[in-house]
């Protein structure tokens, strides 16, 4: 009942004007950039970074969720209509999707997948609720070995898992966790790789390489090479917008059972929705060979409920992972993780009695987040892919302006100007090449708490490395990471198989 | 961090070794990430060498995390290296695939393009070796982007917000292949404007007035 109390106050505080009416831009950029292919909500977030330190922490934090949430409601719209996915996490939605909206089920097609996302979010939401202040609870008996454990488990999963070629994963963490390191040694006080220059002795800040690498590196990329790809053509979606009785019928038990795939996945560092969204389309898939009439290939609604509603699920857990663990899954919540910590808040246990009003008025915009989502999504899908329409030329060079914007207002230097061009290069060198830019996120992100988690938990045990593998906690959490590994093989090899039948 | 800064420059170096021309550019292409980030792992060794620490230190000491990471970039790198030979070997075999002229219809038109294209192009046609429609590399929206953003980035103090981000919208706009210089320029400095107002003077970010605010 304390929770609920708590709760009440949450809306109380999320429900001001203010707050309203950063929910509900969070909601409309998100669903912006969802449905917009080639952008996605962690280049949204990365760019708002910046800008958000002129507000007060908890209307940042109001509106990036709103951000989060509102990616993955709009990302599936351009797949459906377009089979072009609007991030990652739709390309399963995709499949079933397009195929509903070539058989004149666009709007349908629309509906199913921002009901499936609701859904999805709420129950997610509502876990959260109920879980995370005994997650945080829980989080109060680690220490160093067990948050070196957890980094670790982050840097394992999100670099081998979810990316095609392990090696660039891999690579790319090191580089994140290679630049991490430059800066003030935390521990010592001495100097590293700063070749002496003042500019350094900061680090290299966490807001430039991530404005660097999803925005700025993604514009150079698009430029030059992802603007000469074709497009294919936008169906047009006419006729009811909702579901008849006998659609709702098919698609309730798949946005549930999409919903229970996709809540694990919230607290596994995996890289965020990708794998529970293709793990729920598979599920649904193999129960629909089973039937006695087959709808996969033909536009099956179910296979476009279950994965949409599996990544909401993914994402709202996942909110609840960052909260009380302090434990980012995918690059948006990393890049959040940060604001966190720009704003002088550790996410994790200490979060929920040191900012309690902070930490309830965001669980409680989630709920304000998913209804306003719905809102703005079920029956104005297609005014959103109406956003097509603007000119590529001058939605990139507004993004480039904005990140320019970004990094200046922050800084005021041209150094970091500089920096942000050569960041950016690299990251469009990373993009060119096929490497994975979460797990650079998620290591500089991460890389700091590993390294002093490890060095803390030597240095008190006089340097024997065995008490980084004792205690139930730590073992579990690598038994796990194991599991999450073996898993991932397997619907790798499947997912392969999946391609031609 | 210079060694990130500079990095990508091999990626238009003049090929140094002698290896048939036409595999060489687009092995160098191949190779420019494995080259960042083997600069990178340098610049860490060399930082780690470098570096002073008094001997009170306890053992796992300031150097060795950033050991550890580079290590693990220097031998990834040579795994990635290595499969990148492997995989050219392989895809040698059935060689006849068209180097050039794949997205010939694209808006940048080559006859426009100010280097020649053979030269540059093949570069990167190795990224989708198995796609139908090999992509195409423009460096001249690289050069209208990357530029403009120097430009930018040195300029702004001087010429102030609104001018300089205006200038930096136009530049990228161009190098999106946009066709309307007069129009961009107008809707550059319509969004440069609009952000002034909306993040210097509602949100309070301070951005530079520049060439303007010297004049009132």
């Amino acid at each position: 009942m304390e929770t609920l109390s708590l709760l009440l106050d949450g809306f109380a505080g999320a429900l001001t004007l203010q707050n309203l009416f950063w929910v509900v831009l969070g909601c409309f950029l998100g669903t912006a950039v969802g449905v917009m292919p080639g952008l996605g909500s962690s280049m949204a977030v990365a760019l708002l970074l910046p800008v958000t330190f002129a507000l007060d922490p908890t209307a940042a934090f109001i509106m990036f969720s709103g951000v989060y949430f509102g990616g993955l409601f709009g990302d599936s719209t351009m797949g459906i209509l377009m089979n072009t996915p609007g991030q990652a996490s739709a390309i399963a939605s995709t499949f079933e999707g397009h195929k509903m909206a070539l058989t004149g089920r666009a709007p349908q097609a629309l509906a199913t997948a921002a009901i499936g996302a609701f859904i999805g979010g709420f129950v997610a939401s509502v876990v959260v609720v109920f879980f995370a202040p005994f997650l945080a609870e829980f989080s109060t008996q680690f220490g160093p070995a067990e948050f070196l454990a957890l980094a670790l488990f982050a840097f394992v999963a999100t670099s081998s898992v979810v990316t095609d070629s392990a090696v660039k994963g891999l690579l790319s963490l090191a580089l994140g966790l290679g630049i991490a390191v430059v800066g003030i040694d935390s521990v010592t006080g001495i100097p590293r790789f700063t070749m002496n220059s003042p500019y350094l002795f900061d680090g290299i800040s966490l807001v430039t390489v991530t404005v660097a690498v999803l925005a700025l590196g993604e514009v150079i990329y698009f430029a030059t090479t992802a603007r000469f790809q074709s497009q294919g053509r936008m169906l047009k979606a006419q006729g009811r917008p909702w579901l008849s009785r006998k659609e709702l019928r098919e698609a309730t038990p798949a946005w549930l059972r999409g919903t229970a795939i996709g809540l694990p996945f919230g607290v596994v560092p995996a890289g965020g929705a990708e794998i529970p969204t293709f793990l729920a389309f598979g599920a649904e898939r193999k129960l629909d060979r089973r039937r006695r009439d087959p709808q996969f290939g033909k536009g099956a609604i179910r296979g476009l409920a279950a994965p949409e509603a599996a990544g909401n699920a993914t994402t709202g857990m996942a909110m609840g992972a960052l909260l009380a663990l302090g434990l980012p899954i995918s690059a948006t919540a990393a890049i959040m993780l940060a604001a966190f910590r720009q704003y002088g808040l550790q996410p994790g246990p200490l979060l929920f009695e040191r900012a309690p009003d902070l930490v309830w008025a965001l669980l409680a915009s989630f709920f304000i987040a998913m209804i306003v989502l719905l809102i703005i999504n079920l029956p104005f899908a297609m005014v959103w892919a109406k956003l097509l329409l603007i000119p590529r030329p001058y939605l990139y060079a507004g993004i480039t302006v904005f990140c320019g914007l970004g990094i200046y207002a922050t800084s005021g230097s041209t150094f970091d100007l500089l920096m942000l061009l050569g960041v950016g290069l690299v990251g469009f060198l990373m993009r060119m090449h096929d490497y994975s830019l979460a797990p650079l996120i998620i290591g500089m992100v991460l890389g700091p708490l590993a390294e002093t988690s490890l060095r803390d938990a030597l240095i008190s045990a006089d340097g024997d490395a065995s008490v980084l593998v004792s205690g139930p906690i730590v073992v579990v959490l690598y038994g796990v990471l194991l599991i999450v590994l073996l898993l991932t093989l397997r619907s790798k090899v499947t997912s392969r198989t999946r391609r031609d039948v | 961090m210079t060694s990130q800064v500079t990095g990508p420059a091999p990626a238009s170096a003049p090929p140094p070794q002698s290896e048939p021309p036409t595999t060489h550019r687009s092995l160098l292409a191949e190779l420019t990430m494995p080259l960042v980030l083997a600069a990178f792992a340098t610049y860490l060794l060399v930082g780690m060498l470098s570096m002073s620490v008094p001997e009170s230190v306890d053992f796992p000491g300031p150097r060795f995390f950033p050991a550890v990471v580079t290590a693990v970039i220097y031998a990834l790198v040579i795994v990635e290296v290595l499969s990148i030979l492997r995989h050219r070997s392989a895809a040698r075999a059935p060689e006849g695939h068209p180097t050039t002229s794949a997205g010939s219809s694209a808006p940048a038109s080559p006859a426009v393009d100010d280097a020649a294209p053979s030269v540059d192009d093949p570069g990167y046609e190795f990224v989708g070796a198995d796609e139908p429609a090999t992509p195409r590399f423009s460096w001249r929206s690289f050069a209208w982007v990357v530029g403009g953003f120097l430009v930018f980035a040195l300029l702004l103090e001087f010429l102030g917000w609104i001018i300089g981000a205006a200038v930096l919208f136009w530049c990228v706009a161009r190098g999106f292949g946009s066709t309307r210089p007069l129009f961009s320029l107008v809707v550059g400095l319509t969004v440069s404007s609009l952000a002034y107002i909306a993040f210097d003077m509602a949100l309070g970010l301070s951005l530079p007035s520049g060439l303007l605010g010297g004049g009132f």
